[in-house]
């Protein structure tokens, strides 16, 4: 296989990155994960995380070096981060299950195959034109189908965020699944959280991926989307891959899978995390907000004694 | 033999204070005993989680891995809301911080020393019923406390026997606000105390979003019960499936006033809305205690009268 790929996670307005991405290859398949976490606190980021990384394990335990049956994997690996979310709610008593929204895609044998859970989407462009793309499982993209809101009111409606399916919500998600789908030379896949979707439309990400080298252009979407996100913007997080070898610019960027043992991998997980990792789903305290939190508190002491 | 964090020993310094004995030890600290450098007595709270192995000898505490690290620096946290919370707070009924500090790569906060016990050592202890005069003594006054305590929008959230202590005098002091405000922190992989069961409200279970100053009348309500049963109520989890918690009403009925069964009952409520909303309510209903014999009004004597010379 060959493809360019990048993948980036921005944290937007928000203290917290509650979005995780990731991709992950062996010689003959590529896996493509992001998932958006819901809820306050540290359970959004959580969520996030288990969905991303059980993915990515069943994936180099089934990917040997092909998947069997891309779409049922697609379609499992949604229901067992679904459950896995419910246990790990369980083992530590948590008061509410950690929820996220999930999209995922394979690209295997020259074919594409996705599934998504939520309002995280995947749109596939061929020649500046879309192809392909999720439908949201959220409130608004409801109303639209019904024929009750019109496109161009999505975006300031009040229940933009609601969705009705999710991983690890109190019922079983609804999953939507792609069907196989050919990709071309030249094919852009995309794969965003809402962050990034909701201040830059479809034909804007075309212009700005889709006839430029994506290393060189997909960082400045990024960085023009955050902006636009303004002081109340969400996380924003986006895998964008070329099929085929890069041909529009002569910088060595391609990824060459040839060159990978039978049964190797090659993963990259983003590492704009604020977690560290799945058994230390946590966040560090420096040296300085200790000294800090002690100095806080002594004063306080000082000033509510009689 | 489970491996275990060694205590500092007695006569360590540390910085002004002298460490004298251990008091206690808990799932996050260990409590001593010290004398200032005036030779007054105080209690000197250490943080240090017994999840985590981090001190088998000396007085410095080390983290064997990096993932230890982590969960050991994160549990800091809470001990700073504890520190945060009581700093704010000097109420005769509510335990005072003198100090706080950081040494042996962990921190210590240091408490005013009272002496006395538990109200879990004073139940287990007694052989007979606890009095009313004695129930009501320590409640009215544990909620004055409680009152400054939710007036600094805090909450305690773990209310419980052994976390009020009964001065020898009999006044009461609550202890450990090692809960409150953790509620913003769900996840705490290693370090995970979670509520006591039997005095935690049923919303500290499922519904965080609804936590408020009824939550700890909830847990006022369960430690009222426990001095009279000399056992928790049945966990509030537990009831929401199936209830199965007698009323006190029913079970004290004669031996206590009907005042204090209800307001126990009261607070017991799972329904948050239907309990005491405040703590000035709850007082205000331990307070109205009704006469022994209700006086009789006008037309009642009137009536009765009337009905004795019929009868008659």
């Amino acid at each position: 296989m060959r493809f360019t790929i990048f993948q980036e996670s921005r944290k937007g307005s928000r203290k917290v990155n509650q979005d995780r991405i990731a991709y992950t290859y062996s010689r003959d398949t590529l896996l493509l994960v992001v998932a958006d976490g819901m809820g306050g606190h540290a359970g959004g980021e959580i969520a996030a995380q288990i969905c991303v990384r059980l993915f990515i394990e069943r994936f180099q335990q089934e990917a040997k070096p092909i998947l069997k049956n891309p779409l049922k994997f697609l379609q499992d690996s949604m229901l067992r981060a679904h459950a896995a979310l419910g246990s790990y709610a369980n083992q530590f008593s948590m008061l509410e299950t950690p929820r996220t929204t999930c999209v995922a895609c394979i690209v295997q044998a020259g074919h594409a195959y996705w599934a998504h859970v939520g309002d995280s989407r995947l749109y596939l462009y061929r020649q500046g034109g879309m192809i392909g793309q999720t439908k949201d499982h959220s409130k608004v993209q409801y109303l639209v189908d019904q024929g009750i809101i019109g496109a161009a009111e999505v975006a300031e409606h009040p229940d933009r965020n609601k969705i009705f399916s999710c991983l690890g919500g109190l019922v079983d998600p609804v999953i939507d699944l792609g069907k196989r789908t050919p990709l071309r030379n030249g094919d852009v896949l995309v794969m965003c959280t809402d962050g990034l979707w909701s201040v830059l439309n479809k034909e804007e990400m075309a212009t700005w991926l889709t006839s430029t080298p994506i290393l060189k252009t997909a960082p400045q979407m990024m960085r023009e989307a955050e902006k636009r996100g303004g002081p109340d913007g969400d996380n924003l997080s986006a895998i964008v891959v070329r099929w085929g070898p890069e041909t529009l610019t002569d910088e060595p960027s391609t990824t060459i899978t040839e060159t990978l043992g039978l049964g190797e991998f090659q993963t990259q997980i983003d590492h704009t995390l604020t977690l560290t990792d799945r058994k230390g789903v946590q966040r560090d305290l420096s040296d300085d907000e200790i000294e800090r939190a002690i100095a806080e508190i002594q004063a306080t002491i000082q000033r509510y004694r009689r | 033999m489970a491996v275990t964090n060694q205590a500092l020993t007695g006569g360590y310094q540390l910085l002004n204070y002298r460490i004298d004995r251990q008091i206690s030890r808990g799932g996050f600290s260990i409590v001593y005993r010290a004398f200032d450098e005036t030779g007054a007595p105080v209690a000197i709270k250490e943080y240090l989680p017994s999840s985590l192995v981090l001190r088998t000898e000396g007085d410095i505490v080390r983290a064997s891995s990096a993932e230890n690290l982590t969960s050991f620096r994160y549990g800091m946290k809470c001990f700073f809301e504890e520190g945060r919370a009581l700093a704010k707070i000097n109420h005769p009924n509510v335990v005072r911080v003198l100090n706080f500090f950081r040494a042996n790569e962990t921190v210590y906060m240091v408490m005013r020393y009272e002496r006395g016990r538990t109200l879990q050592q004073q139940i287990q202890m007694r052989q007979d019923q606890m009095s009313e005069r004695l129930v009501r003594h320590v409640f009215m006054h544990l909620l004055n406390g409680l009152r400054e305590v939710h007036t600094h929008k805090l909450l305690h959230l773990d209310i419980k026997p052994a976390n009020i202590y009964l001065r020898t005098d009999g006044s009461p002091v609550l202890l450990d606000f090692g809960a409150a405000r953790q509620t913003l922190t769900t996840n705490r992989p290693k370090l995970a105390p979670m509520y006591t069961p039997g005095f935690a409200a049923p919303e500290q279970y499922r519904d965080p979003d609804r936590l408020g100053p009824w939550t700890d009348t909830y847990g006022v309500g369960a430690s009222m019960f426990a001095c009279l049963a000399a056992f928790a109520p049945q966990a509030a989890d537990a009831r929401v499936q199936e209830d199965h918690l007698v009323s006190a009403k029913k079970i004290w009925s004669g031996q206590y006033s009907d005042n204090v069964l209800e307001v126990i009952d009261w607070c017991l409520r799972l329904d948050p809305l239907e309990r005491p909303q405040s703590v000035f309510a709850l007082q205000k209903a331990i307070r109205e205690i009704p006469p022994k014999k209700r006086k009789l009004t006008f037309f009642g004597s009137l009536k009765r009268r009337l009905f004795t010379e019929i009868g008659a």
